[in-house]
């Protein structure tokens, strides 16, 4: 098994012919925690999308937790991304059910044994602190209680890789730090995360590598 | 896989948008309800034209023969597989006959015993207006034939009546079933449009377009079992009640192949099928297409 869960080299995306990254190189190792900075359009989630294989590069060879993305056929990528966990600012929770079911839901579609889905969500609302809303609906939660059902279900499949766009995006200060608090609690029990962010406050109160994309290349940079 | 999973989502997606599923409903209802009774007159007006056409007969009027050689010929007009009956009406018995039809007027007449004896044939439902005119023409020249009648013009309107009915029929039928495709592949398209949140974080998480899948065919199975039902519910209550009390002229009129539970069933079967199908299609197309970001 390879040291480095990401791996890109001189890769490219260009949507109807028109370059959002060109010719990047990137590596993320095993237990590392980094950010990617940018402008808004920069292609920070084109960088994601190429992770979890939403897009496909125009050029390049993508390694991710062991996967070469660039031959992988269209039926591996459901294996693909239960190596994976991602995070969306916007939640992406299901509505319609309850805290549990909502994590039970990444557990459920994978095939997994009901006895095992239980004791797994309890296990994962435990770590992020939300034992006890297990019954509460989408609704009733607060931003950043919505923020962390969505990590826990993230979490679920024990995945290799966290990624996380923006996830602090829609909550305030208080909130925002609860859940960077949450995801180095995270990485330091040995899971990579990358997180997309433009919130610098967030990058100085909890410095880490950072990489920032920009006019289509990526580079590492110190936020000071 | 889970199958309890499977089906409990199934079940649950049909609540869960609500509209989307009744307007696919509403389609499949529409759609078996009009095949349903396009098959039923369908096939009344077939039994009807059927029904005519045993009606027509051939009448072979012979010449004056012994028992014998009235026995010979009866057997050689057995011999041609399109007869699939014959009556013998002798002399007296002609005689009679032209005595009921004409009244106590035609006793005159009749004591005369001018009329001839004759076969009267019945021919099989299978054989065409052209099939039946070549018979006749053979049978007109046996030795002892005198003349042979039937009513061409007859079974030439039915057949006529029977093949427009059947391309009529079957093009509407068929314009009916694709149109009804269509729409229901659209609807179920919207079902599941509608939940392309719920798709995007079954993709997110790792499900397979499979597993995505089940549900949806689950769904357009349950979907077709409602509106089957319901328009198997609403033929059986037009053709059993409706049209025997309002138009108790053409209620008499049988079930296809006798029974009330063919047809029934086939429209469930047929609208369980279109539900299914409708969701496959859609449901391949959709999700196989449809990415996992915002």
């Amino acid at each position: 098994m390879s040291n480095e869960v990401i791996q890109m080299t001189d890769v490219s995306v260009a949507y109807n012919g028109t370059p959002v990254l060109d010719s990047i190189n990137f590596s993320l190792d095993v237990g590392e925690f980094c950010y990617v900075i940018g402008r808004t359009g920069a292609g920070k989630s084109s960088f994601l999308k190429l992770i979890y294989k939403d897009v496909n590069p125009t050029k390049g060879l993508v390694k991710v937790a062991d996967f070469d993305l660039s031959n992988l056929a269209d039926k591996k990528i459901p294996y693909l991304r239960r190596r994976l966990g991602v995070v969306f600012q916007d939640f992406q929770l299901l509505p319609d059910r309850n805290v549990f079911d909502n994590v039970a839901f990444a557990l459920r579609v994978t095939g997994q044994k009901k006895r095992f889905i239980k004791q797994r969500v309890i296990e994962v609302l435990g770590l992020v602190g939300l034992s006890h809303k297990r019954k509460a609906m989408p609704d009733d939660l607060s931003g950043g209680e919505k923020q962390r059902v969505v990590i826990a279900r993230a979490l679920a499949n024990e995945p290799r890789l966290l990624l996380a766009d923006e996830p602090t995006g829609n909550l305030d200060p208080e909130a925002s730090a609860s859940i960077m608090e949450l995801l180095h609690q995270i990485n330091n029990r040995g899971m990579s995360v990358l997180m997309v962010t433009h919130d610098y406050e967030v990058i100085r109160k909890f410095p880490n590598r950072t990489v920032q994309i920009e006019n289509g290349s990526l580079q590492d940079i110190k936020v000071l | 896989m889970s199958v309890g999973y499977v089906l409990k989502e199934g079940f649950a997606g049909l609540g869960r948008a609500r509209l989307a599923a009744l307007t696919s409903m509403f389609s499949l209802f529409i759609a078996v309800l009009l095949i349903g009774v396009l098959f039923r007159l369908g096939y009344n007006a077939y039994e009807v034209t059927q029904m005519l056409n045993q009606q027509v007969e051939v009448e072979v009027f012979l010449d004056d023969m012994n028992s014998t050689d009235t026995q010979l010929m009866e057997e050689r007009l057995m011999e041609n597989s399109g007869i699939t009956g014959l009556t013998y009406i002798s002399k007296d018995s002609a005689a009679q006959v032209f005595q009921q039809e004409f009244g106590t007027g035609g006793e005159a007449i009749a004591e005369l015993d001018f009329l001839p004896a004759s076969f009267r044939l019945s021919i099989s439902e299978e054989y065409s207006v052209a099939q039946v005119d070549s018979l006749v023409q053979e049978i007109n020249t046996y030795e002892g034939v005198n003349e042979v009648r039937f009513n061409m013009a007859l079974l030439q309107m039915i057949e006529s009546r029977t093949e427009t009915l059947f391309i009529v029929g079957g093009a509407i039928g068929i314009f009916i079933l694709l149109v009804a495709m269509i729409l229901v592949f659209n609807t179920i398209r919207l079902t599941i449009y509608a939940k392309r949140d719920l798709i995007k974080a079954m993709k997110l998480v790792g499900a397979t377009n499979a597993f995505i899948r089940r549900p949806f065919l689950v769904e357009g199975v349950l979907q077709g079992i409602i509106a089957g039902g319901v328009a198997a519910g609403v033929i059986y209550s037009l053709f059993h009640w409706a049209i025997p009390y309002f138009m108790p002229q053409i209620g008499v009129l049988s079930w296809p192949f006798g029974r009330w539970y063919y047809l029934i069933s086939g429209v469930v079967v047929l609208a369980i099928f279109l539900g299914w199908w409708g969701s496959r299609w859609a449901a391949r197309k959709f999700i196989k297409d449809m990415g996992v970001s915002s």
